[in-house]
């Protein structure tokens, strides 16, 4: 364990970039990183609303065209390195919104999976996430961050 | 384009969003402000536009009640319901009484938590972290609750055509469990909005700002408690069928102001709790789902509701296959916003986005289909604009 | 003085100002940590660990890739960390007692002069950067259209420029009255004379574990606690704390000037934000107290330094309970805390 490791597994700056959706992922990760109950804090992750800052990305909801931009560019101005948690099914694969099982076709509106617009690295699934596994996504996104030069 | 006929002098403009901490949803706003002074306000929405309309265009009338509860993940259980009545409205599908008081039940658990993430959210905006934790805290039982009732805490799935889910039927042990985390929530509860409403300093924040009159909040048509905070009586719980048995009261304030949006909600949840302990107390024993129906054509129906900040309109009709066609939904923020838009001039900014937040917007629920048809000409959506003009004019 | 006590009074000064600033440096990492815990333990929950906030994420940051800041002119951007640090660090040095004797630097002057370079550089930080979070989002917005179509567009940060030249103005009035207070009591302009008036038994060229407490106090008069008072709410609008913090609110603004700055310039501008709190709540202690920061006395360096943490834990109890103040209430206390800072100096004068 390096300095540069250990410095990067103790201190976590995560940025939400909320992308469109239902807002119910939303409310549970800025949920889950500030209530008292699920402190995100007390392992060392902060919160932050600055793309500087940040070392995780938390992406949730389906990726809207009008959000596309706005998140390629977000990503962009993290210094590396960096790693991405996609939050949520909308953001693993689009979710009902996709409309992957439909009988028409494939919801146009809707840029869903995040791995299409920039490089995800934990995914944490459900509708909606539960706090624990978000808290887990957000960690898993360590050893990532630890083993870059 | 200048129409300075009211001769207000604008320096410059500011812009923010769709990614920040003030408005977590995506939108922009847009605030027109002369040196600290805001002189005009506009509210970008659609950047969580997912084509709703079109996804439920043609699929089954079941299968349509899983995108309806997505619409938004606040107040997905409204959503929900409100979809199932327009169905149970148009072809007279008979509701057990016992899922009528879980559906309310449901209503009334999401609308407290709704209403503590508007405290928590406003309290983040003027800053006050402490005060918006222990509202977090505080949600946190009812979320339980919900978890407790429908499995998850975000999406509790209670309403189907002709009742409940049977899963979320009430149980003796969960009636007990209710009444006990009621009874510990109201005494912290009641701290907390005195502890609120003593504070000088958030007082001296919150306290005649936003105003929005009685006129114009019914102008605008700026529904729910930020309707009722201005003082104009308007409550779809009053007339709705579902809560004739229940007595509450109708929280009507009269100072216009951020400062009575914010009690007007604080009041509205002891309203809820006492709609939830006469619930437990008086729920009639029978089945929870009538399944006698059969899905055939059905004209236009449309369902109200009130939805946690204002009316929510659901309409949709079934062709002869019991397929959807034309659902529309109009959510209470549409109208709310340009209330909110009027509501922040003569502010400063930083009060501007907080009387924004106090209108409690709730995008994307709003956020609905692009294209505006009037007469003959055609509004172009945001799509063709881009493609047209680039990003940037 | 002969050229042999000015050689060995030289290098006295520049060995106490390398271990001065790599204790204060490393201390004062620690205290956003103490300040954010006990905000944690106000809200009800567990909180970061100690040095998560401050040491922890300095060395991080410094390990990240190097990024351009996006700004009008990037050079002089990254300039501004370095000359904060420098203007921190000077404004620490006027603690240790070497200092007191060079050039008459060590007074009021270059306290004064020091606090406002420091605060000017929020509105160059301002000026300069140019953010992505604010107007440059690439959103369709002005394509839809607009009733005021060719209005000058601004970035937050410049917004943010604005308003700390507004707080210099005035916001940082209090602050410059309370340090006035001790220095009346000891009618000099020398921080040299308020600390021997304060603390006579102390002399700074002697042996390494002498010891001397202060006899009499400023603090302890009625016009040094008012003063102190004073020089604890304007430390929070100096350091632009939450009550104060309209420069950089985070609910419109988000962090203002400073929001461009990546890597190894956010870890600077970490260590500059800390070793202001340290340097100003030091000063505290050295002014009030009479307890300096001397490297060469263990003893006294350590008092000052466990003393030194009572204005950041007020400050972090403060910010826990205190909304964002807008124009609108920082007016009144700006001119209420002057009013009071005016009322500490005359009573000062006429003991």
């Amino acid at each position: 364990m390096t300095l540069k490791s250990t410095s990067r597994k103790k201190a976590i700056h995560v940025m939400l970039c909320y992308t469109g959706g239902c807002n119910g992922c939303d409310i549970e990760v800025v949920n889950a990183l500030l209530s008292p109950r699920y402190d995100l804090e007390q392992y060392g992750v902060m919160l932050t609303w600055n793309p500087r800052e940040a070392d995780v990305l938390i992406v949730s909801g389906v990726v809207t065209w009008q959000m596309l931009e706005p998140l390629k560019k977000i990503y962009s101005l993290i210094p590396e390195p960096k790693a991405v948690v996609a939050v949520g099914a909308c953001a693993c694969n689009g979710n009902v919104y996709k409309n992957l099982v439909g009988d028409i076709k494939v919801n146009e509106d809707v840029w869903a999976p995040v791995e299409n617009i920039i490089p995800v690295d934990v995914k944490v699934p459900g509708c909606a996430p539960r706090p624990e596994e978000i808290i887990q996504g957000a960690v898993k996104g360590l050893p990532k961050l630890m083993g870059a030069p | 384009m200048t129409e300075t006929s009211n001769e207000k002098v604008i320096e410059k403009e500011l812009s923010f969003g769709p990614v920040h901490p003030a408005l977590i949803e995506p939108y922009r706003i847009r605030l027109f402000v002369n040196d600290e002074i805001v002189e005009d306000c506009e509210i970008n929405i659609n950047m969580a536009y997912r084509g709703i309309e079109k996804l439920l265009d043609g699929i089954p009338v079941e299968k349509a009640l899983i995108i309806t509860e997505r619409i938004c993940g606040i107040c997905s259980h409204v959503h929900a319901w409100n979809s199932v009545r327009v169905i149970e409205g148009g072809l007279g599908i008979e509701v057990p009484e016992r899922a009528n008081y879980i559906r309310v039940l449901t209503q009334e658990f999401q609308r407290i938590t709704s209403h503590l993430i508007f405290f928590g959210h406003a309290f983040e905006v003027i800053g006050h972290e402490t005060l918006s934790m222990r509202a977090f805290l505080l949600r946190e039982q009812f979320m339980d609750l919900l978890q407790y009732l429908g499995g998850n805490r975000v999406m509790p799935s209670v309403p189907i055509i002709g009742g409940i889910r049977p899963r979320a039927d009430l149980t003796e042990s969960l009636k007990k469990t209710i009444l006990d985390r009621c009874d510990a929530f109201e005494d912290k509860y009641a701290n907390y909005v005195q502890r609120v409403l003593d504070d000088p300093l958030v007082i001296s924040r919150i306290n005649g700002i936003g105003l929005l009159t009685k006129e114009d909040a019914i102008k605008y048509h700026a529904t729910g408690p930020t309707g009722r905070a201005s003082g104009w009586r308007y409550d779809l719980r009053a007339d709705m069928n579902e809560y004739k048995p229940f007595d509450f009261n109708i929280i009507v304030l009269d100072g216009c102001d951020t400062k009575d949006r914010v009690v007007d909600r604080a009041l509205e949840v002891v309203e809820s709790l006492k709609i939830i302990r006469q619930i437990v107390k008086n729920i009639p024993e029978g089945p929870v789902v009538n399944r006698n129906w059969v899905a055939k054509e059905m004209p236009f129906t449309t369902a109200y509701s009130e939805s946690y900040r204002g009316e929510l309109m659901h309409t949709y009709g079934l062709d002869h296959q019991g397929l959807v066609r034309n659902y529309q939904v109009r959510t209470p923020t549409i109208t709310n916003l340009a209330a909110m838009e009027h509501a922040c001039i003569g502010d400063h900014v930083t009060e501007a986005i907080l009387t924004i937040a106090s209108c409690d917007p709730c995008l994307t629920c709003c956020t609905r289909a692009e294209v505006v048809e009037s007469g003959k000409s055609r509004t172009m959506t945001d799509y063709e604009i881009v493609r047209k003009y680039g990003w940037r004019r | 003085m002969t050229v042999d006590a000015s050689v060995f009074f030289i290098a006295r000064l520049v060995v106490s100002s390398v271990i001065a600033l790599v204790i204060a440096t490393l201390y004062s990492l620690v205290l956003p940590g103490i300040e954010r815990k006990i905000q944690a333990r106000i809200q009800q929950r567990v909180g970061p660990p100690i040095l998560m906030p401050g040491f922890w994420s300095v060395i991080k940051f410094t390990y990240k890739s190097k990024t351009e800041p996006i700004a009008q002119m990037p050079r002089l951007y990254k300039f501004l960390i370095g000359f904060g640090i420098g203007v921190v660090s000077l404004l620490l040095l006027f603690n240790t007692p070497y200092w007191w004797f060079v050039l008459g630097w060590g007074s009021i002057l270059g306290i004064a002069g020091m606090l406002k370079l420091e605060e000017v550089l929020y509105v160059f930080m301002g000026s300069q950067s140019q953010s992505v979070l604010s107007t440059s989002m690439p959103v369709p917005d002005t394509v839809k259209g607009s009733k005021w179509p060719d209005i000058r567009r601004e970035f937050n940060e410049q917004h943010s420029a604005e308003r700390a030249l507004k707080m210099m103005l005035i916001g940082s009035l209090p602050l410059y009255l309370a340090l006035i207070v001790p220095f009346l009591v000891a009618r000099s302009v020398n921080i040299s004379a308020v600390v021997f008036a304060q603390n006579p038994a102390y002399y700074p060229f002697t042996s390494w574990l002498s010891f001397s407490l202060p006899t009499n106090p400023v603090l302890f008069t009625v016009p040094g606690f008012i003063a102190a008072i004073v020089y604890f709410l304007g430390f929070v609008i100096i350091l632009n704390e939450k009550p104060f913090s309209i420069l950089k609110a985070k609910v419109d603004l988000i962090e203002g000037g400073v929001l461009e700055y990546a890597a190894n310039l956010r870890a600077g501008y970490y260590v500059m934000r800390n070793l202001l709190m340290f340097a100003l709540s030091s000063m505290f202690v050295t002014l009030f107290l009479g307890i300096p920061f001397d490297p060469f006395m263990p003893a006294m360096l350590l008092l000052n330094m466990v003393l030194s943490l009572i204005l950041p834990i007020a400050l972090s109890v403060l910010v826990a309970f205190s909304p964002i103040f807008t124009f609108r209430q920082i007016y009144p206390t700006a001119i209420g805390l002057s009013a009071l800072g005016v009322l500490a100096m005359i009573l000062a004068v006429s003991i």
